[in-house]
């Protein structure tokens, strides 16, 4: 077949490709200008935090590290974001699901409320919450003070993340492919893990890394309800905050430079993780 | 009967998509569900295939009742018009995954899959991903992967239908040599009448959620139940109230028969090898001949000139719809069918 013999040719060029430079005079002006753009915004305040951090040398991010009160902010901020962003992968796909799949009354006010936490100033979402769940609860449930406050502060203004991000992609994820699992002989639990979460996978890594980005950095909406007990309700950016207060702004670039180190981890670790899942199937 | 299917009805809203529709297909034959869009073929093959729930009636599949049954359980192979690949998969594994499902073990999983690829000419493709495949060769993989099952029914709904038109072609003869290799029952749906005249052994003519006809492409061509089915299989136009084929209409050019109409010729259009001959009668109808360029020669016909129209002998013809309605407004002699 004439198809046939045409084919190893593309592929031969398919290869070839990402090799050799694309880029015209204006997709390269384009290029020069985000890159500077990028640099002014993001790397140079980012390597400004790491050579101030560095200033003070290894000694001192012994110190910081070898601070208990500040080592408990660390393990606790980074122990419940991911916490937080494992809920999110559940409870966000499965939000997006119902959201594009099912009909149901009030369907579309639930869509638009979905961005309510992630709209709202953190402030008021931690004012929200208090009022909720703080010393006057009008439900008898008091979370004030404890490690739940700070879980369902992080949780409130993270949920519309991965929600965000996975329901644009099921709308676009072809139906056929499903109904071709199912004339196969798949099961819905087989469809769901082999053919329609590999096509997720991208999405709700994406939707994952948001989430996690914005739990280790959060503080509007936890501070009031977990008031922030050291070591027991303080986080990262509280102890943060504290040391620039106090003037030792020193440590606070160290700290700051140990959770970008962790921030990039965790976002390679979604990455080789999204890699698996999507190659799978 | 392989497939027998029983008084099926199914609406979408207020739409009826399938209207009290009863067929049977045989057995080990390659049947084409034949219609204009949104006449219901394709909703019939996902009643069938059972990825949709008909509202009543029932579907026998190799004597087993599927009508309530999970399109998982009722053992067909199913392919899509636009392939509906599994895109994370490589051939291979497309191929693989009903058989994967089915636990069947590896090495035998890895030997049908072979042979599979080698009966669609996709050998040497195994490895690749489904996104550098053409049209045509993600077609033959997903007719690889619904064979892979051994189906007891193969239900393909318009599968060359978004292919070009050479590709279409080959595919379609293709289909047919595959078919007599494996004969498995076959059931593909399509709007092209020459596909389905050329491929099927039966075809079922579908139109408006109704079974038109059923019947071999002999029979549906030379005993069309109605003027639907008529004009669905090729050009017609009609002639003293009978719809007949624009070549089975005779021209003179004086009175001779008895049942001779009088018309004056309108258009004379030369295409190919033929010649088209627009006229309108004396009662004002509008009336397509076609010829051959020869004899429109001897005739030596112009615009303008008088000439008496009949059918001729042994012509198919059925009655014309009566008023305007009947849908046959896109068949209306006086517009020049696309050649």
């Amino acid at each position: 077949m004439t198809a046939a013999v045409a084919a190893p040719g593309a592929a031969r060029r398919c290869r070839s490709r990402g090799s050799r430079s694309t880029l015209t005079r204006g997709s390269g002006v384009a290029l020069g200008l985000s890159l500077t753009w990028f640099s002014v915004l993001v790397l140079l305040p980012l390597a400004a935090v790491v050579a101030a951090a560095a200033a003070g040398g290894w000694s001192r991010y012994a110190s910081v590290l070898g601070n208990d009160q500040t080592w408990a902010a660390i393990r606790l901020t980074v122990t419940q974001s991911l916490g937080v962003t494992a809920l999110n992968v559940v409870v966000g796909t499965a939000i997006a699901w119902v959201l594009v799949r099912d009909h149901f009354w009030g369907k579309r006010l639930l869509d638009v409320i979905i961005d309510v936490p992630f709209a709202l100033p953190t402030i008021v979402a931690g004012l929200v919450l208090l009022s909720l769940y703080g010393p006057r609860s009008p439900i008898g449930v008091n979370l004030a003070f404890t490690r739940y406050a700070v879980f369902g502060a992080l949780a409130f203004v993270t949920l519309p993340f991965i929600v965000r991000t996975v329901q644009p992609v099921l709308e676009e994820l072809d139906a056929d492919a499903e109904e071709a699992a199912a004339s196969l002989g798949a099961g819905r639990f087989t469809i769901l893990r082999r053919i329609v979460l590999p096509a997720l996978a991208p999405a709700i890594t994406a939707g994952a890394a948001l989430s996690f980005a914005r739990a280790i950095s959060e503080y509007g909406s936890l501070v009031l309800l977990s008031g922030s007990k050291p070591f027991q309700t303080e986080v990262v950016s509280v102890r943060m905050l504290t040391f620039v207060e106090s003037g030792n702004e020193g440590a606070a670039a160290a700290l700051a430079s140990v959770m970008l180190a962790i921030a990039l981890a965790v976002i390679v670790v979604l990455d080789i993780v999204q890699r698996r899942v999507a190659r799978r199937g | 009967m392989s497939i027998d299917v029983q008084h099926i009805t199914k609406r979408f809203g207020d739409f009826v998509a399938l209207d009290d529709v009863s067929v049977t297909i045989p057995s080990g034959g390659l049947t084409a569900l034949l219609g204009p869009s949104g006449g219901g073929k394709s909703t019939l093959l996902r009643v069938i295939a059972g990825l949709e729930s008909a509202d009543a009636g029932s579907v026998h599949i190799e004597g087993t009742d599927a009508t309530r049954l999970a399109p998982q359980k009722r053992n067909v192979g199913f392919v899509f018009q636009h392939y509906a690949v599994f895109k994370h998969l490589t051939v291979a594994r497309n191929v693989a995954f009903g058989l994967e499902v089915r636990k069947v073990p590896r090495a035998q999983v890895r030997q049908k899959v072979h042979e599979l690829l080698e009966l669609v000419h996709l050998s040497q493709f195994a490895d690749r991903m489904p996104s550098q495949l053409s049209g045509g060769q993600r077609q033959r993989m997903a007719l690889a992967r619904a064979l892979a099952v051994e189906p007891s029914v193969l239900l393909l709904d318009e599968p060359f239908g978004a292919l070009d038109a050479k590709v279409r072609k080959e595919l379609r003869d293709w289909l047919r040599r595959l078919h007599d290799e494996v004969h498995v029952t076959t059931v593909f749906v399509t709007h092209d009448q020459e596909e389905a005249l050329e491929v099927a052994d039966e075809i079922v003519v579908v139109n408006g959620g109704r079974v038109e006809q059923v019947g071999t492409p002999d029979e549906l061509y030379d005993a069309p139940a109605n003027d639907f089915v008529m004009g669905f299989l090729g050009e017609v136009t009609s002639l003293g109230g009978r719809v007949l084929r624009p070549h089975d209409v005779e021209l003179e050019t004086g009175p001779g028969r008895d049942a001779a109409r009088e018309a004056i010729v309108t258009r004379v259009l030369r295409i190919g090898f033929e010649t088209r001959v627009l006229a309108e009668t004396v009662q004002g109808e509008q009336v397509t001949v076609v010829m051959t360029r020869t004899h429109a020669r001897t005739l030596e016909l112009v615009e303008g000139m008088t000439v008496w129209l009949s059918a001729a002998p042994g012509a198919v013809s059925v009655a014309a719809p009566t008023g305007a309605a009947g849908g046959s407004d896109e068949r209306d002699p006086a517009v020049p069918l696309a050649v």
